[in-house]
């Protein structure tokens, strides 16, 4: 799930960045660090869509770096059990499937996917049904539920299924 | 009411708790030390008590202590039985004594002995019914849901686990524990190809991904769902049974006692023979602030004291003499309707015996048994006169205003109010109020409190009073 919520972070800037557009070195700065990351208390950060408040510098002893306190408003994803994603399968193996729904990393297990489905081996491994009209393998975009996650203070990974209704492959790269 | 439940006890200990061993699994089962089935017993046995102590129940049911405590304990566990454990003198434990009796049938004679102070810590038990049933419903609930879940497959957790080194991970791990090589999971400490744990409860035998394997772990689920409905309906009909009733509700420890006694006394016909001392200590001899309903009852040594009280007032000895002031109206009018007539011709016989009794207590309770009946009938008649006496006692108090306590003439009735005791307040209907005058020797300080002209001559009756006074206002 998606949220728009404000953060703040403690920005260390280099002296050498101190002039005319400090404001926008320091926001550029800001983006390159924190979007992309991941905290398990909010999940990923996803962008960083405006400034809030900057506050006042402060000039660390020794080094010239100035500390400034940064409030930004950003666009988060955090991943919740019972949630529907959509995602692309990026490995397939006999212990069941991987699928990425943006930065989160989702493990299927193959007890999770439908009886009907069969692993194949091979050069192009995949589960399949018996008559051969579903076909899972990588880069197929598939619709899942998440079970279970596990979240660490910078990571959160989950373990869905696409055993229920409406779960499952929803475009076949192999027949676009 | 209790029955549905009792039942519903017995079922479940049958279903669930059949072949609980207490022993630990470390000791080799011989034929001698095998004791499954004890649950059984001991849950039997309980429905057909309330609160028992644990001792009692141990030779009841002829169990070592020890072994019935592991018992109880696991059932504590359990949530099927509540306990309560206290640091109790005998007196403590005659109270729950006369509980007992009181549940049992009625009558008890609790002997007014010298007390060790020494402090026993007795456990009691009883089952709790209104956990019980929740107890059962979850367990049902949660026996249907797991094999519900494996038989859908949904929402378990698979279990990897290392041949080499029994190290277990779980599909959370799974990220960690792919490696580049191959495409199978491996072990993060030895390298090992982990392998799907299989400790499902269907799936021993069946190989993974196998498809038949999967169809007849489905069916053995389904069986087993299905036995499962079967044998335990009787056990879930009487669920249903059970959901409308009250829960029969025993409370903690002393609210039981409490109501037991009281129940007691109510049978016996005795309200106030309650030894007052007992039940203003705490177990622990500790005055508690106002527990008048946990008392002991029924003592008859007291009740005979109190006509003792009315024939020769000069003979307070410190007796426990019944006072009258704690019989409130409603009480005394089922009083009044029991025959009064042949009171006379008794009360010398019983006073006389009495005499004797509380001269020596352990003689007393020997001699008691004969003239209980003796006894009865005169209580039963001493308090119809006594009402009596104190309807028109309340009769002059409204004719003299209130500024005049109606105690001061019929002397027979403050004679009563000597005895060593605690009084506790009671509020009549017509607003007459007793006070607690914590300690004795200067009762006129008691007086001083509200009370007016007549003070002086109350105390003159009280010479022997240790502990109290009691006034009227």
């Amino acid at each position: 799930m998606f949220f728009h919520i404000v953060l703040e972070r403690n920005m260390q800037l280099h002296p050498r960045y101190f002039g005319r557009n400090l404001r926008e070195n320091l926001v550029s700065k800001l983006m390159k660090d924190v979007e992309g990351t991941c905290s398990g208390r909010h999940g990923f950060v996803v962008a960083v869509t405006g400034i809030e408040n900057i506050g006042k510098g402060l000039i660390r002893d020794g080094t010239g770096f100035v500390t400034f306190p940064v409030k930004y408003q950003c666009v988060v994803f955090r991943p919740f059990k019972g949630e529907i994603l959509e995602a692309v399968v990026t490995m397939v193996n006999k212990m069941g499937f991987f699928a990425e729904a943006g930065p989160v990393q989702i493990f299927v297990s193959n007890h999770l996917i439908p009886d009907d489905m069969e692993f194949q081996s091979g050069d192009m491994p995949n589960y399949t049904t018996s008559d051969g009209s579903v076909k899972i393998q990588k880069d197929s975009e598939v619709r899942l539920k998440i079970i279970g996650t596990r979240v660490d203070a910078t990571e959160i990974f989950c373990i869905g299924t696409i055993k229920d209704d409406f779960l499952g492959v929803i475009n076949d790269p192999a027949t676009v | 009411m209790i029955e549905p439940y009792n039942k519903l006890v017995k079922l479940a200990a049958r279903a669930f708790y059949d072949d609980l061993t207490s022993k630990g699994d470390n000791q080799p089962k011989t034929g001698r030390s095998d004791n499954r089935g004890i649950a059984v017993v001991v849950l039997d046995a309980l429905t057909r008590r309330q609160w028992v102590r644990e001792e009692d129940l141990a030779k009841d049911l002829k169990l070592h202590t020890k072994q019935l405590r592991r018992t109880l304990r696991f059932f504590e566990e359990e949530k099927i039985i509540t306990r309560d454990h206290r640091r109790e003198t005998a007196k403590g434990a005659k109270i729950y004594s006369a509980a007992v009796a009181a549940t049992a049938d009625g009558q008890q004679t609790a002997k007014e002995g010298e007390e060790k102070v020494k402090l026993h810590t007795h456990s009691y038990c009883c089952l709790d019914y209104a956990q019980i049933y929740d107890v059962i419903r979850y367990r049902l609930h949660r026996m249907k849901h797991k094999l519900k879940d494996e038989l859908e497959n949904k929402n378990t957790l698979q279990e990897y686990i290392c041949p080499n080194c029994a190290k277990r991970y779980n599909a959370l791990d799974a990220l960690r524990l792919v490696s580049f090589e191959d495409e199978d999971f491996h072990c993060e400490s030895c390298n090992g190809r982990l392998e799907v744990e299989s400790d499902k409860i269907a799936s021993q035998e069946g190989g993974d991904g196998d498809d038949n394997a999967r169809r007849r772990r489905r069916e053995k689920l389904k069986d087993m769902l299905q036995k499962m409905e079967v044998q335990l309906k009787p056990l879930m009909d009487q669920l249903s049974r059970v959901k409308d009733l009250p829960v029969p509700e025993f409370g903690s420890l002393q609210a039981w006692e409490a109501r037991a006694s009281a129940a007691v006394r109510a049978a016996n016909g005795d309200i106030n023979a309650g030894d007052s001392k007992i039940s203003q200590l705490g177990y622990n001899g500790v005055p508690m602030p106002y527990s008048g309903d946990t008392k002991v009852v029924v003592d008859f040594n007291n009740a005979e004291g109190k006509g003792e009280g009315v024939k020769s007032e000069t003979d307070g000895t410190g007796l426990k003499v019944l006072p009258p002031w704690m019989i409130t109206s409603g009480m005394n009018l089922t009083k009044e309707q029991r025959g009064e007539v042949k009171q006379e011709a008794k009360m010398d016989g019983t006073s006389t015996s009495t005499a004797a009794q509380y001269t020596d207590d352990k003689k007393s309770t020997i001699g008691l048994e004969d003239n209980k009946n003796i006894q009865d009938e005169y209580i039963k008649a001493y308090y119809a006169a006594l009402l009596k006496q104190q309807q028109e006692l309340e009769e002059a108090a409204k004719t003299q205003l209130s500024n005049t306590p109606p105690a001061d003439d019929p002397s027979s009735s403050t004679s009563n109010r000597q005895v060593g005791m605690k009084s506790k307040r009671e509020e009549d209907d017509d607003g007459t109020e007793w006070e607690e005058a914590p300690f004795t020797g200067n009762g006129n300080e008691g007086y001083k409190v509200d009370l007016n002209v007549e003070a002086e001559e109350v105390p003159a009756d009280q010479e022997e009073d240790d502990d109290v006074d009691w006034e009227e206002g």
